[in-house]
């Protein structure tokens, strides 16, 4: 690798590539990888086994689905950030670029698209087109109005965005599952956690 | 560069781990290192409170050039062959490839503390966005520009181990003070290499 440092722009550990040129990278060359078919199948059993659990309780199920999300997500965010070494988002749309480019990119080996902003910038959705957590699967009768399948990915958002000081809520509109023509995810920026960032930073 | 002690901090404040790797490290009672590294949480805040007073004013007229400048001097440059060469490839865990990473990285502690320099030792300090803290102290009595990017360098991998052997643990909660055995040895390797 050059060390030439040109006119540093938005990520400066990729300064000299694109995010997405930077994330191909992380994931290609420096990120163990395994058959996605054994994470599809590990995950099913997980969502088929709590709906056993849960007497089928779709409700209580989601609810638990979000909060292993969540004990993810926290702890998530620093394998990201250890791998990546990303410099804070400064503003939303940087967020969710960071996370649809690197973030999916890096652990799910998928690029969704980012779309459908609120006017004041302060909500995005994810759409994703392919959902490696949804292969093979197709929901029961009973589940297919109330389970969110993999409701799951949006209490790691939750989790992972709280720990870098970013109050979200995280949901899901709609599933291809459920006969949907999109599978959406909606994230909405609360507030910024102002008073837990890390002494030292600008 | 002989390090002799490694600390982590939590973002609290508090001390959850802490490993001497030389027998000439000053020997501390536990309680003594947890006062230690309640005392560095301290002063790393109130150092990125204080600020010479040309950068406060370059900084309230936000000029961009001056804010990319800025940035650039934050880039840590990537110091390769910091013995990783002599680990196999499949020994990084989740991790790939000869190193950790092989790129120039931002460092997140940008006016906070970085590193001290006493008489016969430094101290060299790294901290991750989320707010933990990975403190080295080697038995070197004068910094270079290149001795605080070796540490930082050498932190950032501690903390690559630390994800995979710490957080990625499903019985280490978090906070909690660190009692991986994997996590000791893979940063006692490392170390060891140096």
């Amino acid at each position: 690798m050059s060390a030439s440092t040109s006119g540093t722009s938005a990520p400066a550990a990729a300064s000299r590539k694109s995010l997405k040129a930077f994330s191909e990278d992380v994931w290609k060359n420096k990120t163990a990888k395994i058959n996605a078919e054994l994470f599809t199948l590990t995950y099913g059993s997980i969502v088929s086994q709590l709906c056993t659990d849960y007497e089928r309780d779709f409700t209580r199920v989601n609810n638990q689905l979000y909060s292993m999300g969540y004990n993810i997500g926290v702890r998530l965010i620093e394998d990201f950030l250890a791998r990546t070494a990303l410099p804070r988002c400064d503003s939303l749309a940087k967020t969710s670029e960071v996370i649809s480019k690197c973030a999916f990119k890096v652990f799910l080996n998928v690029t969704p698209q980012i779309g459908n902003w609120s006017s004041n910038k302060d909500s995005f959705s994810i759409f994703l087109e392919e959902n490696p957590l949804s292969d093979f699967v197709e929901l029961p009768m009973d589940a297919a109005r109330e389970l969110w399948y993999s409701n799951i990915v949006c209490g790691v958002l939750k989790g992972a965005l709280e720990m870098v000081q970013m109050d979200c809520d995280v949901w899901f509109v709609s599933d291809v599952l459920k006969g949907d023509q999109l599978t959406e995810v909606r994230v909405k920026l609360n507030r910024i956690l102002k008073d837990e960032i890390p002494a030292g930073e600008d | 560069m002989a390090i002799q002690t490694i600390l982590v901090i939590n973002k609290s404040g508090g001390l959850v781990y802490q490993r001497d790797f030389s027998a000439s490290a000053p020997r501390l009672s536990s309680n003594e290192y947890l006062v230690l590294a309640g005392t560095l949480q301290g002063v790393v805040a109130i150092a990125s409170q204080i600020t010479p007073k040309s950068l406060q004013i370059t900084r309230k007229t936000g000029s961009k050039s001056g804010s990319d400048a800025n940035h650039s001097s934050q880039l840590v440059p990537y110091v390769g062959a910091l013995g990783s060469s002599a680990v196999p490839a499949q020994e990084l865990g989740s991790f790939m490839g000869p190193d950790y990473f092989n790129e120039a990285f931002t460092s997140w502690n940008t006016t906070g503390l970085k590193h001290v320099t006493t008489d016969q030792n430094s101290l060299f300090l790294y901290q991750t966005l989320t707010g933990v803290k990975f403190v080295a102290v080697s038995s070197q009595s004068a910094t270079s520009t290149m001795a605080v990017s070796i540490a930082e360098n050498l932190l950032r991998k501690a903390y690559c181990l630390y994800v995979d052997y710490v957080m990625k643990n499903p019985f280490y909660e978090p906070e909690m003070p660190i009692k991986c055995e994997l996590f000791d040895k893979r940063l006692g390797e490392l170390v060891a290499q140096l």
